[in-house]
C-alpha cells in the first residue's frame, strides 16, 4: 500500500491533477479518484489541496465539470468531482455540482409506441431513465451509479432524481446477474455483464440500502473466478468487497501479485485510486 | 386586353418551373442547409472526375498461412502510400471479445502488418491503438484475443484511445451539426491511420468495415461508452465527418476478411469463412468492395450511399479498379444483421 501512495503522489501532475498514465494530461476522473484514495494518507495533505485547487479551477460555470480543462462542456465526471470534493471537504463547488447534477438527466422515451418498441428489442423501460455520459443522450449504468453515490456523499438521498435513478439500476440489471453498460438484452440475447458497472451499480444500491434478488445475482456474478486476470477487474471487485465490509484477503492477494515495481497498477493512475480504495 | 404571346407563356412556364424546382431543393435541403446540399452534391459529382480508386485482394484461406507475404502482394497491388519514415497508428477493431464470436480482427493479420510495416517499409514508428466500446479497461480484451502475447512478442506499444490526451479537432464536413471532435493526441498527431477493421454485419450500419472502425479513435472517457453520444448526431452523419476531417495526412485500411462475422452483428454473429484480404487507401472504395464480397449491392447500403453521393470516395463499381484475387472467387453471401 505504501508504494501505491508513492506512486500516486509521484504522479500528479504539476497542475495538480492526475492522468490515467504518468505525466499524460489531467483528467477529472484519476484525479477525484486519486483524492479520493488520498485523504486517508497523512503525508499527502498538499498533494489533496493541490487536488483540490485543480478540480475547483476547471469547474465551468454551469455548476459541471467537462472530463479536463479543455473541455468546454459538462458532463459525466461532474459526479466524480462532487463525490471527492464533498468527501474531502465541504465546499460551494459541490453543492453547485450536486444542482447540475439534480437538473441533468438521460434521455427519456414516453411515446407509447417507442417505449414498446424498446421493451421489444432492449427489454429495458425505456420511461425510467438515469444519468447520461453527455447532455443529449440516453443514460447509463456507470454514470448513473456513479450519480448516486455523489449525491448520497452529499446526503441527498430523498430527491426524485434520486428514487428515479434506483429504479433505472434495478430496470437495467441483467437477469442471470450484473450490469452491462446499459441495456441487458440487445436482439438476440442477453449482454454480458462487466465488472466496474456491477460493482459500480452495487455500491450505488448498497449506499441506498437496497438489497434484493437482484443485487444477490450480481453479488454471485462478482464472486466467479473464471475471469480473465486483470487488475482493473480486480481492483473493483476489492472497492466492492471493501464497501460491503466483505473478505478481501483473495482480492489483496491477487493485486499484490500485479503490482509494478513502481508500485502503480498497469502504470495508471486511476487504476491505483480504485485499488487503493480497497484497502483504505 | 392584350393577350400574352405564346413566347411570353414558355418564359413564364420555364420561370415558374425554376422557382419550383428552387423550392423543393429548398425544402428538401431545409435541414441541413441549402449551402451545405449544394457543396456536398458538386463534391460528389466533382468526384466522378477523378481516376478510379484502386483496391487489391488477397485470398488466404486461413490465419495460420502465410499472411506476411498476402499483405506484401496486397500493398503493392493496391497502390498503397509510402510510409517510410512515418509514424503509423494502427487501428485494429477490438470492440470486445466474446467465445465463438469473430467479432475483432484477428492478431495475425496485425502481427503481419506490423512486421510488413516495420521491416520491409521501414516506418519509423508504429503504436497498435484502439478505444474499446464496451469495456472501460482494454486489458481483458487484449488478453483473451491474444493481442497482449502478439505485442509483446513484437515489442509494439498498445494506446488506449480512450485515455488518451485530447486533440480538439475542427470537422470539416458539417454532416452532424458539430464545429469539433475531441481526438487522442497519438491519432492527432500521425502521419498515417491503417484502419484494420473485421469483416462483419452490423445491426446499425448494415455491414461495419474501414469507416465504421473509425469510431475506435474518439475517446471514450469524453464520449462515454459505447461512444452513444456520437451516436445521437445520426451514424451515418458523424461517420461522414470523421471520414472527411481525418487528422492523418496518409491512411489506408485493410479489412481483415480471412473469417468474417455474419448475422446478429457486430457482436454476436456467426462465422464465414471468407478466405479474403481487402486493402486500399480509398475507405469508401474499400467497404463498397467489402459489401460486394459479402454479397451486398453498396449502392443500397445507405451509410456508403450517402458518402459516395458527398463525393467521399468511390462505391461505383466502373470506378473502382479491383486488383490481385478475383471478387467472384471470395464472394460469399453474408446474412444480415437483424435491425433495431
Amino acid at each position: 500500500m505504501s508504494r501505491a501512495l508513492d506512486f500516486l503522489r509521484a504522479s500528479q501532475n504539476a497542475d495538480g491533477g492526475w492522468g490515467y498514465k504518468t505525466g499524460g494530461m489531467s483528467f477529472v476522473e484519476p484525479t477525484s479518484a486519486a483524492l479520493l484514495a488520498l485523504t486517508i494518507d497523512a503525508q499527502a495533505a498538499s498533494h489533496v489541496q493541490r487536488a483540490r485547487a485543480f478540480l475547483k479551477s476547471i469547474q465551468r460555470a454551469d455548476g459541471g465539470w467537462g472530463i479536463a480543462a479543455p473541455d468546454d462542456a459538462s458532463g459525466w465526471m461532474t459526479a466524480w468531482a462532487v463525490w471527492a470534493l464533498a468527501a474531502s471537504e465541504a465546499n460551494d463547488a459541490a453543492r453547485r455540482g450536486v444542482d447540475w447534477l439534480l437538473e441533468s438527466a438521460g434521455i427519456r422515451v414516453t411515446d407509447p409506441n417507442q417505449v414498446a418498441h424498446v421493451q421489444k428489442t432492449l427489454r429495458i423501460d425505456a420511461r425510467i431513465t438515469g444519468w447520461s455520459w453527455q447532455p443529449n443522450d440516453a443514460a447509463w449504468i456507470f454514470p448513473t451509479a456513479l450519480s448516486l453515490l455523489a449525491l448520497d456523499a452529499v446526503n441527498v438521498r430523498e430527491h426524485p432524481r434520486v428514487r428515479e435513478g434506483i429504479q433505472y439500476l434495478l430496470d437495467r440489471a441483467i437477469p442471470t446477474g450484473g450490469w452491462n453498460i446499459g441495456n441487458p438484452f440487445m436482439v438476440s440475447g442477453n449482454l454480458p455483464p462487466t465488472v466496474e458497472n456491477t460493482s459500480l451499480a452495487l455500491m450505488a444500491l448498497r449506499a441506498f440500502d437496497i438489497e434484493n434478488e437482484i443485487t444477490v445475482r450480481a453479488q454471485k456474478y462478482l464472486a466467479r473466478e473464471n475471469f480473465t486476470v486483470t487488475a482493473f477487474e480486480w481492483a473493483w471487485r476489492a472497492w466492492y468487497w471493501k464497501k460491503m465490509d466483505a473478505p478481501t484477503k483473495g482480492a489483496h492477494a491477487a493485486l499484490e501479485t500485479l503490482q509494478r515495481a513502481d508500485g502503480s497498477w498497469d502504470g495508471n493512475p486511476f487504476t491505483t485510486a480504485i485499488a487503493l480504495m480497497s484497502v483504505k | 386586353m392584350k393577350s400574352i404571346s405564346r413566347r411570353s407563356l414558355l418564359r413564364l412556364a420555364l420561370g415558374g418551373g425554376i422557382l419550383a424546382g428552387g423550392a423543393v431543393i429548398y425544402k428538401q435541403t431545409e435541414s441541413v442547409g441549402l449551402d451545405k446540399w449544394m457543396r456536398w452534391m458538386l463534391r460528389g459529382q466533382t468526384a466522378r472526375l477523378n481516376p478510379p480508386a484502386r483496391v487489391a485482394l488477397a485470398s488466404v484461406a486461413s490465419y495460420d498461412d502465410d499472411v506476411l507475404s498476402a499483405i506484401r502482394t496486397l500493398w503493392r497491388d493496391a497502390n498503397a502510400p509510402d510510409l517510410a519514415n512515418a509514424r503509423v497508428v494502427l487501428k485494429p477493431n477490438l470492440v470486445d471479445s466474446i467465445p465463438e464470436r469473430p467479432c475483432y480482427t484477428m492478431p495475425q493479420v496485425t502481427e503481419a502488418l506490423i512486421q510488413f510495416l516495420r521491416d520491409e517499409i521501414q516506418v519509423k514508428a508504429l503504436v497498435v491503438a484502439e478505444g474499446m466500446t464496451f469495456r472501460r479497461d482494454p486489458h481483458a480484451i487484449l488478453i483473451e484475443t491474444g493481442y497482449r502475447e502478439m505485442l509483446e512478442r513484437q515489442r509494439v506499444e498498445f494506446v488506449d484511445l480512450n485515455y488518451d490526451d485530447l486533440v480538439k479537432i475542427p470537422l470539416r464536413g458539417g454532416y452532424a451539426k458539430m464545429d469539433s471532435l475531441f481526438m487522442a493526441r497519438t491519432v492527432a498527431e500521425a502521419d498515417a491511420l491503417i484502419s484494420i477493421p473485421k469483416l462483419k454485419t452490423h445491426h446499425w450500419t448494415k455491414i461495419s468495415g474501414s469507416i465504421k472502425n473509425l469510431f475506435g479513435i474518439v475517446p471514450g472517457a469524453k464520449y462515454g461508452f459505447p461512444k452513444n453520444t456520437l451516436h445521437m448526431h445520426g451514424i451515418d452523419a458523424f461517420l461522414a465527418e470523421l471520414l472527411d476531417s481525418l487528422p492523418t495526412p496518409k491512411r489506408f485500411a485493410l479489412v481483415d476478411g480471412i473469417v468474417g462475422l455474419q448475422g446478429d452483428g457486430p457482436l454476436f454473429g456467426a462465422p464465414v469463412p471468407s478466405g479474403a484480404l481487402i486493402g486500399g487507401q480509398d475507405f469508401l472504395a474499400v467497404d463498397a468492395t467489402a459489401a460486394r464480397l459479402m454479397g451486398f449491392d453498396p449502392t443500397t447500403i445507405e451509410i456508403l450511399a450517402f458518402m459516395a453521393w458527398a463525393g467521399l470516395g468511390q462505391i461505383d463499381v466502373n470506378r473502382i479498379q479491383v486488383r490481385g484475387a478475383a471478387l467472384n472467387e471470395l464472394k460469399r453471401n453474408y446474412e444480415l444483421a437483424p435491425t433495431l
